[in-house]
C-alpha cells in the first residue's frame, strides 16, 4: 500500500466555554501498533477520542488517514468503543452485533456469521438469544467489545476498554488486541490500568489538562529522566553516604540502598564508592515504571 | 475472529436508513403492544360499523302485495314510492285470502285490495306514511284518468310544488356525523401513539448510550429518517390492517353509501396519516433529542402535545358544520390538517382546492420540520444529561 497506514491527530483543539478540553493536542498511530492514552480523569483523552470518530467536531486541527482528511465513508470503518458503554437492552445480543455489523457496511449473512464468531470468542455463544439486559455486566462489556469487533474494523479506537473487567477478560481483551494489532490494524486505547499499558503497549501518549506532554515508546518516555540503582553494601554503615555530586540517597531497606542519579552521573563511580565500603551483593538498575513516569511528567508540568 | 485482513474496502449491504428503518419495524412488529394495539383498534372499528348496520337496518324494503283490480296501480305506485325514496317490493296477490294470512304472518307489510280507483291498504298494525301518500297519489293519479283527463294533463295536475332552498345543507347526516368522528378518534390515536414512539425511541438511545456508537457510524439526519420511516411504516400497516378490516365489515353488513369507509375515503384517510405522522414524528423527534432520560419524555414532547390536543378539540367543534369557518380555516393550518381534513372529507363533501392548499401547506411545512429537527437532533443528541436549552439546539 502507498499511503503509510497511520492514523494522525493534527493539532487538535476544544473547548467547552472557558474550559479547554483538548489543546492543540498531536499524535499518530501506525498499523500494527498499540498505542496507549494515559493521563488523569478529565485530561482530554475522551473528548480526542470523540473527535477521532467524528462525534465531535474539534475548533481547530483535523483527523487525518492514511495520509488525507479523514472521510465519512473511511471512518465508517473504524471500530469504537465509548466511554459510556451503551447498546439496545431489549434487543438479543446476536441480532445486536449483525446489526452493527451492517451498520459499518457488512451485508448481512456475513454481519450475522461474523456475530456468532466473536460471541464465540468471548465465550458467550450461548447467549445469542438472549436480550443484552440478561447479560451480567462483565459479559455486556464483552459484548461491547465485540460490537466494535464485529465488522473488521481498520483502526480501533477504544476508551478504557479494560475498565470493569475481571482478570481473565482482560486476558482475553488484552489477546485481541495485540492480535487486531498484529494484523494491520492501529489500536488506540485509554486506560488507567498503567502496569497493563506498560506491557501492552507499543508507544504511549500522556495528556495532561488537554496537551500531550510525552509520547513515545516506554523506553523512549525512560531516557532523560532520573536513573535509579539498587546497592545492597552490607559492610557500609548506616549514616554512610557515597558522597558523589548528582546523586541522591533515596530509600533505605536493611542493608539495601535506593540511589537517584542525574542524568549524565556516571553509576560505575557510585558502584566503586560502595566497594569501598566492602563487599556489594546487588548492584541493580531500576527502570522506572510508566506510572513512576507518569507522575514525574505531570510534576514536571505543574512546577 | 475476522479472517478478513483490515484495509479500506467497498462496504456492501443495504442503506443506512433503511438498516435503521428495517429495525426499528422489526422491534416493534415483535411487541406485544403492536399485536394488542391491532386487535383493539380493528375489534373498535369493526364494532362500531356493526352497530351502525343495527342503526341502519330500519330502512328495510316495505313489501306490498296488490291483488285484483288495484294491480292497476302498481306501475305508477312503484314510481312515486321512489321519488320518496323509499324502498318497496311490490308483488301481485292472486288470492285475497292467502295475501291476508301473510300479512297477519308478518311476510307481507302491506295488502292492497278492491279497484284501483277505489283500493284498500290492509296492514297488520301501520302502515309506513310514505307507502300510504304513494298510495294515495297513485289512486288520484287513477281517479283523473278515469275522469278523463289525458296523461300530460294528469302530470301537469299532480306536479308537485318546486322548492328552493337558499341554503342548501351539505349532505351530511348521522352517519356521515359518526364516520368522520370515527376517522377523527383513529387518526388520532394512531399519530399520538406513533408519534410518541418516536419521541420514545429517540430518548431510548440517547438514555442507553448507544446514540454515540450510533452517532460515530451514520449521520444523525439517517438515523433521524430511518427511526421515523421505520415506525411510521408500522402505524401504516396498523392503519392497513384496520382500515382493511372496516373495508370487509362494511361489505358484510352492507352498510353501503357511507363514502368514508369507501376504498376512497381510508386511502384518504392514510394519506392524511402518513403526512400527520411525518409532521409530528419530526416535530417530537426535535424535542425529545433535548432530554436523556425517559422520565422526561412526556414534558418535553408537551409543546408539540398541545397542537395535537387543540386538533382533537377543534374537531368535536367542527364536526356538526365540516363547512364553516372554523372548520374549514382549521383544516387548513398544518398542524390541525391531518386531522380535521380527514373528518371534513368523512363527513362532507370538501371542496378539491382545499384539499390541496392543505396537502401543499402540511407537505411545507414538514420539509421545514425536517430541517429543523435535524440540526437540533445533532446538536443535542450527544449532550448527555442536563436537558438542551431549545435556542442552544438551535445555534449548535
Amino acid at each position: 500500500m502507498a499511503a503509510a497506514r497511520v492514523l494522525e491527530v493534527d493539532h487538535v483543539s476544544k473547548r467547552y466555554g472557558d474550559l479547554v478540553a483538548v489543546d492543540d493536542l498531536s499524535l499518530d498511530v501506525r498499523a500494527g501498533e498499540l498505542f496507549g492514552f494515559v493521563g488523569r480523569n478529565g485530561a482530554g483523552k475522551t473528548t480526542t477520542m470523540r473527535i477521532v470518530l467524528g462525534v465531535l467536531a474539534p475548533d481547530s486541527g483535523s483527523v487525518r488517514w492514511l495520509g488525507g482528511p479523514l472521510t465519512f465513508e473511511a471512518r465508517r470503518r473504524f471500530g469504537y468503543m465509548p466511554e459510556e458503554r451503551g447498546l439496545y437492552p431489549k434487543m438479543h445480543v446476536a441480532e445486536q452485533l449483525a446489526y452493527l455489523g451492517q451498520l459499518h457496511g457488512l451485508p448481512g449473512a456475513q454481519a450475522r456469521a461474523a456475530a456468532r464468531t466473536w460471541l464465540e470468542r468471548f465465550g458467550l455463544a450461548d447467549r445469542g438469544d438472549a436480550e443484552l439486559q440478561a447479560l451480567s455486566l462483565g459479559n455486556q462489556q464483552r459484548v461491547q467489545l465485540a460490537a466494535a469487533l464485529v465488522f473488521g474494523p481498520d483502526v480501533l479506537v477504544l476508551d478504557e476498554p479494560f475498565a470493569g473487567l475481571d482478570p481473565v477478560a482482560v486476558d482475553v481483551m488484552a489477546e485481541v488486541l495485540r492480535e487486531q494489532a498484529d494484523a494491520g490494524v492501529p489500536v488506540i486505547f485509554s486506560s488507567h490500568e498503567l502496569e497493563l499499558v506498560e506491557r501492552l503497549c507499543d508507544r504511549v501518549g500522556i495528556v495532561d489538562r488537554g496537551r500531550m506532554i510525552a509520547s513515545g515508546t516506554v523506553a523512549e518516555l525512560r531516557t532523560g529522566g532520573q536513573e535509579r540503582r539498587w546497592i545492597d553494601a552490607p559492610g557500609a554503615p548506616a549514616a554512610w553516604q557515597p558522597g558523589l555530586p548528582g546523586v541522591r540517597q533515596v530509600q533505605l531497606d536493611g542493608t539495601r540502598r535506593l540511589f537517584e542519579l542525574d542524568p549524565g552521573v556516571d553509576d560505575q563511580a557510585l558502584l566503586r564508592a560502595a566497594l569501598a565500603t566492602g563487599p556489594v551483593r546487588e548492584f541493580e538498575r531500576v527502570e522506572p515504571t510508566l506510572g513512576e513516569i507518569f507522575r514525574t511528567a505531570i510534576e514536571e508540568r505543574a512546577a | 475472529m475476522s479472517t478478513e485482513p483490515p484495509g479500506p474496502r467497498r462496504t456492501g449491504g443495504l442503506p443506512t436508513t433503511v438498516l435503521v428503518a428495517r429495525r426499528e419495524a422489526l422491534m416493534r412488529l415483535r411487541s406485544r403492544v403492536f399485536l394488542g394495539g391491532t386487535t383493539v383498534m380493528t375489534v373498535f372499528v369493526v364494532v362500531g360499523i356493526v352497530a351502525a348496520s343495527l342503526l341502519a337496518a330500519k330502512t328495510t324494503p316495505v313489501r306490498i302485495g296488490f291483488s285484483g283490480g288495484s294491480q292497476a296501480l302498481e306501475g305508477t305506485f312503484r314510481a312515486t314510492a321512489a321519488a320518496y325514496g323509499t324502498d318497496v317490493i311490490v308483488s301481485d296477490i292472486a288470492d285475497l285470502g292467502a295475501g291476508t294470512a301473510q300479512v297477519t304472518a308478518g311476510t307481507l307489510d302491506v295488502l292492497v285490495t278492491g279497484s284501483a280507483t277505489a283500493p284498500t291498504a290492509v296492514a297488520k298494525a301501520a302502515i309506513p306514511a310514505d307507502v300510504e301518500s304513494a298510495l294515495s297519489l297513485a289512486t288520484e293519479a287513477e281517479r283523473l284518468y278515469d275522469a278523463g283527463l289525458s296523461p300530460a294533463a294528469i302530470t301537469s295536475a299532480m306536479a308537485p310544488v318546486p322548492v328552493q332552498l337558499l341554503a342548501p345543507p351539505s349532505h351530511k347526516d348521522n352517519q356521515n356525523f359518526f364516520a368522520g368522528l370515527a376517522v377523527g378518534i383513529l387518526l388520532w390515536i394512531a399519530l399520538g401513539i406513533y408519534g410518541s414512539q418516536v419521541a420514545q425511541g429517540v430518548v431510548e438511545e440517547k438514555a442507553t448510550r448507544i446514540m454515540e456508537i450510533l452517532l460515530a457510524t451514520i449521520p444523525p439526519s439517517r438515523l433521524l429518517a430511518g427511526k421515523v420511516i421505520g415506525i411510521g411504516l408500522v402505524g401504516l400497516l396498523q392503519l392497513t390492517i384496520v382500515g382493511g378490516a372496516a373495508l370487509v365489515a362494511v361489505h358484510i353488513t352492507n352498510v353501503a353509501a357511507i363514502p368514508a369507509l369507501g376504498p376512497a375515503g381510508v386511502l384518504g384517510d392514510i394519506v392524511w396519516f402518513v403526512l400527520g405522522f411525518l409532521f409530528y414524528a419530526t416535530a417530537y423527534a426535535a424535542v425529545a433529542s433535548l432530554v436523556s432520560r425517559q422520565e422526561e419524555v412526556q414534558s418535553a414532547i408537551a409543546p408539540i402535545s398541545v397542537f395535537q390536543i387543540a386538533g382533537y378539540l377543534l374537531m368535536y367543534a367542527a364536526l356538526p358544520d365540516p363547512s364553516g369557518p372554523l372548520a374549514t380555516v382549521g383544516s387548513l393550518l398544518p398542524p390541525f390538517a391531518p386531522i380535521l381534513m380527514a373528518v371534513r372529507m368523512a363527513a362532507s363533501d370538501v371542496r378539491s382546492w382545499q384539499v390541496g392548499l392543505a396537502i401543499v401547506l402540511t407537505v411545507a411545512s414538514i420539509i421545514g420540520l425536517t430541517w429543523l429537527a435535524g440540526r437540533m437532533y445533532t446538536n443535542a443528541a450527544l449532550h448527555l444529561g442536563a436537558r438542551v436549552r431549545f435556542i442552544d439546539a438551535f445555534r449548535g
